[in-house]
């Protein structure tokens, strides 16, 4: 079984550990009996802190389903997950709902925003919800990285997908989550307006040292990432650093090969 | 057949969301059906009873009321024994028999219990004949004889726990009288309430009619062979001379019979149909709101459709078939329920002492075609705009991602149509408030009341705006953002807004509208009550009070005056030569004291003076009458008198408004004693500080009389607004219905917002909204909802409410009081309607899976 616990336990982020998640012998099966399928299978990963991490996989993989269980949307069959020192297997729903909101954020492929909030009001919301007032500065800076000062009045349904994505992102990084985690955030833009919204995520990561997961199929937007995870039948079985689009479309190919020979 | 294929399988898949419309439609036709059923089925109760109590042909009194009520002298009309003799010779009659029967009477126990119902069915005394073997038989004891036994009929027994051998006294025109049980008698069909008491012959005449050798009816019985026709005619023959005989086949008498009480029926059906008229109008609002929310939400179906060649026609037929389904269903339902409703109403008439038999629910077949017809018909017209809007859905719809619903905006057309109309109704109001005669301003208010709910009802999606951010700033800017949440909730869809809101602000502009009416007239009726009323005590009740009592009452001690005060037939002639027969009040003088009126000319006290009278101002002004002109007043029964008027009296009142005035003692001069009539009403003064002993001493008096009830101005003041309370608890009860099927409009709007919000509330759970939080937010919106519509209804009814009560005033409703307690009770009441409407749907949504509700397509 490959392993993606590769990283090393301790790094050098301020006493912090430089695993941001990890995820030990995840076990995450549908039904029972026959009809038992598993989705993902006895998965172990770290996901390095400060790092921008892609999964990748064919349909079916489990790469969702991973990411729903680290992110604490879904539950595990079996194994733990840790984000920092926290187990999150086994919380209660209410803790749970706490720990995404004060702990993770999240961008989604559409309908990511409430329409009847405006730009900034959907950017603080998650702050909202958890009375907690933010960050002036911090969100000024938020809002200049992602170019959307003069767009903060307007509703969703007055943005361009690409603005309604990076309000997204602002969303997601306004909080200072520990780590966010984007579920295909470029699925439904133009190469330009995903090229735009990935090149604000590797910003964040750059030169605000966040910590980013994202579920992704297309190689152009893995090869943002600094690393790639590779999924396949539940289990992860290869990944990449350093990846450029042209390399993560070729191991792809590999593995379809491989897929269809076996 | 694709569309009906289409149709049937989108409602059958969406059954969950039609729910609640079905269950609008059941509530309004149940409601409907049952109470036709009802009233079909006490229809049916009379006719049988009517049925088995006539006689195959019966001879009255000419002068006889249909509704055998009694003549103004209290005693029955009858006519001579000789009669009997008369008509047995005629041809083809087999039998004749005398009855006597009376319904002056009151019947009470040893203990003055009064064994009268309490539903208003009265209390008959007769002779006991062979004739009454056809409705009844002995099931105890045996048949009066002689002066001192009494049977009575076994409901009245039971429900009195009479015995044989206990006393009951009966109190008539001709005084009381005790009789011992001597038997019961059971009636074969369903009696649904009267008590009734036999005697012999000779008793009943001599107690009853205060006379021997009359009767009031005769029973005829045919020979064999004999129709009831045939047998009229040949007894009109025989007694053709007289031509002072009403005389009557079985079916007419029973026809006669039942038209009084058809009357009565129909005016609770209709009473209760116009409220379930009601219900259907707000129902209409829901069906709307479900198909509009249906319609949006396959927006990209029904682009679909249309792509590959579904006509608009097609796919708004689509809609309507849905429509029909969903009528069908809930009609079907509603008349199942509509039968539940009537038997649970006979039950509650039972409970209240009016017996019902389920042998004779009666359900003719127009109740469940009307029923279905109704509900169908009604569900389709509104479906109606629904339906056109998915006709008017592109083929582009398909392609176009569908995102989040559109947002119904509230359009200025519909703005302008509906201020247009608003307007209209104010200014109708206006008018009405401001009418000098009063049956010109109702329609006026009618026209007013209809055309501000209209306006109102269009406008709403509009107000919805203004209102719910009002109502948000004070409401739920203190929960933060999950109150922002939703106000913008509340406010995305106002259409849909307005309409939930708009189908509760019917029912409760009616509540405000009668609540203000009903304690308006409670308090003017207490304010002219202590301006005018100067007698300690009143005494009355539903017979006219009997010579015994009104001794009993004159000689209770500590008194200063009795007043006695009756109504009289008469027929008045002004000296402009216009007659009239509204009649004449006789009183003692000490009237004058105990109703203190105002006149616009002479004293009052003159008017009680030998052969004089007063008039009302109204009369006064359009007779052209002056004080010392003569009126003729023609006594029924009596002479014609000359009355002299001495006083003009105002008529800027509401007790004895247009009332004339004549001393008993002028009346006794021209109306021979036995055409006298009792006392309608009794006043009474106590002795300057023996108030308390002489009203102890007044009740303890009257005691032997239960039918009659004591009461000081405080208890009579109290009575009034007892009764004026219960009549409004009792259409408050009616318009529950309204409000009922309101609150699940407001659910079914919830409901169906929580459906169609799936996705966000998704993305609000996985950014981190509590459960909690988002239930308090459903919650927070059907609060806002259910509060804008309460103000919508409370402001619209308190509207109508303060222009009737303008109109009123000139018919005595002289003060305006708006009963803030209760509107303000229904105002938070409302809020509290809310949080229950939004408890399962905002449980619901506290329970969708996360992943599940991110994943929907």
């Amino acid at each position: 079984m490959t392993s993606a616990v590769t990283i090393p336990r301790h790094g050098g982020t301020g006493g912090r550990t430089a695993v941001a998640a990890r995820a030990r012998q995840v076990v995450k099966a549908y039904g029972a009996g026959e009809t038992r399928v598993v989705a993902l299978d006895h998965v172990d990963v770290d996901i390095a802190r400060g790092q921008f991490t892609a999964i990748m996989g064919p349909s079916g993989s489990g790469k969702s389903t991973l990411m729903h269980c680290l992110a604490g949307l879904d539950t595990v069959t079996s194994g733990q997950i840790y984000l920092d020192e926290t187990e999150i297997t086994g919380l209660k729903d209410k803790r749970l709902t706490q720990l995404r909101r004060d702990r993770i954020g999240f961008i989604f492929q559409a309908y990511n925003l409430l329409p009847t909030l405006n730009a900034l009001e959907n950017i603080t919301l998650p702050m909202d919800i958890a009375g907690r007032k933010p960050d002036k500065g911090w969100l000024a800076q938020v809002v200049e990285t992602v170019g959307l000062s003069s767009r903060l009045k307007h509703r969703p349904n007055q943005l361009s997908g690409g603005q309604q994505q990076r309000v997204a992102v602002a969303r997601a990084l306004a909080a200072r989550p520990e780590i966010i985690f984007g579920d295909e955030p470029t699925g439904n833009l133009d190469s330009r307006a995903g090229a735009e919204v990935l090149g604000f995520l590797r910003r964040s990561v750059d030169e605000l040292g966040q910590t980013i997961v994202m579920v992704t199929h297309d190689p152009v937007a893995a090869s943002y990432a600094d690393r790639v995870l590779y999924l396949a039948d539940g289990r992860i079985v290869d990944e990449m650093f350093k990846p450029t689009a042209d390399a993560v479309l070729d191991r792809m190919k590999d593995f379809d090969a491989r897929g269809r020979t076996s | 057949m694709t569309v009906m294929k289409t149709s049937r399988r989108n409602f059958f898949a969406h059954k969950g969301r039609m729910a609640l419309s079905a269950i609008a439609v059941l509530l309004s036709v149940a409601f409907v059906c049952g109470t036709l059923v009802f009233t079909d089925t006490m229809n049916t109760t009379f006719d049988k009873l009517f049925a088995a109590t006539a006689s195959d042909v019966t001879v009255l009194p000419k002068t006889a009321k249909a509704d055998g009520s009694t003549p103004q002298n209290g005693l029955p009309e009858s006519l001579p024994a000789s009669t009997v003799a008369q008509v047995a010779k005629a041809q083809g009659v087999k039998s004749v028999e005398g009855a006597v029967s009376s319904m002056n009477v009151t019947v009470v126990n040893s203990a003055n219990k009064n064994m009268g119902s309490s539903t208003g069915a009265p209390t008959i005394a007769g002779n006991w004949t062979k004739n009454d073997l056809r409705s009844m038989e002995i099931t105890s004891g045996h048949a009066p004889r002689g002066p001192t036994e009494v049977m009575v009929d076994a409901d009245t027994a039971d429900k009195h726990h009479l015995k044989m051998g206990d006393s009951l006294r009966t109190i008539s025109q001709k005084g009381d009288f005790t009789a011992r049980i001597v038997g019961i008698a059971t009636f074969k069909v369903t009696n649904p309430g009267a008590a009734v008491v036999y005697f012999d012959t000779a008793t009943a005449q001599r107690e009853l009619l205060g006379a021997t050798g009359r009767f009031t009816q005769l029973g005829v019985t045919a020979a064999s062979g004999v129709t009831d026709t045939q047998l009229k005619q040949n007894v009109a023959q025989t007694l053709a001379s007289s031509g002072t005989y009403k005389i009557q086949t079985a079916k007419e008498n029973a026809d006669e019979n039942r038209k009084g009480v058809g009357q009565f029926m129909n005016v609770i059906k209709y009473a209760m149909l116009g409220f379930a008229g009601i219900a259907f109008l707000v129902g209409i609002f829901l069906i709307i709101n479900t198909f509009s929310m249906l319609v949006t939400q396959r927006t990209r179906e029904i682009g679909l459709m249309r792509a590959v060649g579904s006509s608009r026609g097609q796919v708004n037929r689509s809609v309507l078939v849905e429509a029909t389904l969903l009528g069908i269903v809930g009609s079907i339902l509603g008349v199942g329920a509509g039968v539940g409703i009537a038997v649970g109403l006979m039950k509650l008439m039972g409970a209240a002492g009016m017996d019902l038999s389920t042998r004779d629910l009666t359900v003719k077949w127009t109740t469940p075609v009307l029923g279905l017809l109704l509900g169908v018909i009604v569900t389709i017209l509104a479906a109606y705009l629904p339906a056109r809007r998915a006709g008017k859905v592109s083929p582009m719809a398909a392609l176009r991602d569908a995102g989040t619903p559109a947002d119904g905006k509230a359009g200025w057309v519909r703005g302008v149509i509906g201020l247009i109309l608003t307007g209209i109704g104010i200014a109708a109001l206006i008018g009405a408030a401001t009418a000098k005669k009063a049956t010109d301003g109702s329609l006026v208010l009618g026209m007013g009341v209809v055309f501000s709910l209209i306006g109102f009802v269009i406008i709403g999606p509009l107000l919805a705006n203004g209102v719910v951010r009002v109502i948000s700033v004070v409401l739920l800017r203190a929960f933060g953002p999950v109150g922002r949440l939703a106000e913008r909730n509340a406010l995305r869809n106002p259409r849909r807004t307005g309409a939930t809101g708009a189908a509760l602000m019917i029912g409760l502009a009616l509540v405000a509208c009668l609540s203000v009416v009903g304690s308006s007239m409670v308090a003017s009726a207490t304010s002219e009550l202590d301006k005018s009323v100067g007698a300690d005590f009143i005494v009355q009740g539903n017979q006219r009070i009997v010579p015994q009592a009104e001794k009993a009452m004159e000689r209770s001690p500590d008194l200063v005056h009795v007043t006695r005060y009756k109504d009289l037939d008469a027929t008045l002639t002004s000296p402009d030569g216009q007659k009239d027969t509204d009649g004449i009040t006789a009183a003692d003088p000490s009237y004058a004291q105990d109703l203190r009126r105002a006149t616009t000319a002479g004293e009052l006290s003159a008017a009680y003076g030998t052969n004089a009278m007063s008039v009302g101002s109204k009369y006064a002004k359009k007779h052209g009458v002056h004080v010392g002109d003569t009126i003729n007043v023609a006594f029924k029964g009596g002479e014609t008198a000359k009355l002299k008027v001495a006083a003009i009296t105002d008529d800027d009142v509401a007790i004895d408004q247009g009332a004339r005035y004549t001393s008993i003692a002028t009346m006794q001069k021209y109306l021979p004693a036995n055409k006298i009539p009792p006392n309608e009403i009794m006043f009474a003064k106590a002795k300057e500080g023996q108030e308390k002993q002489a009203y102890a001493a007044l009740k303890k008096a009257m005691e032997p009389y239960p039918q009659y009830q004591v009461r000081d101005q405080t208890d009579y003041k109290q009575e009034l607004k007892d009764q004026i309370g219960q009549l409004l608890n009792m259409v408050y009860g009616l318009l529950a219905l309204a409000i009922i099927v309101a609150v699940l409009g407001v659910v079914n709007t919830l409901a169906l917002s929580v459906v169609e919000r799936t996705r966000e509330i998704g993305l609000m759970r996985a950014i981190g909204m509590s459960r909690r939080q988002l239930r308090r937010m459903i919650r927070m919106e059907s609060v806002v909802i259910a509060l804008f519509g309460a103000l919508l209804g409370l402001g619209l009814g308190m509207g109508w409410g303060a222009t009737a009560q303008q109109l009123l005033a000139l018919e005595g409703l002289k003060v305006l009081e708006i009963p803030w307690g209760t509107i303000i009770a229904v105002f938070v009441g409302s809020a509290f309607v809310g949080l229950f409407a939004a408890l399962i749907p905002a449980f619901r949504a506290g329970r969708m899976n996360v992943l599940n509700a991110i994943a929907t397509d």
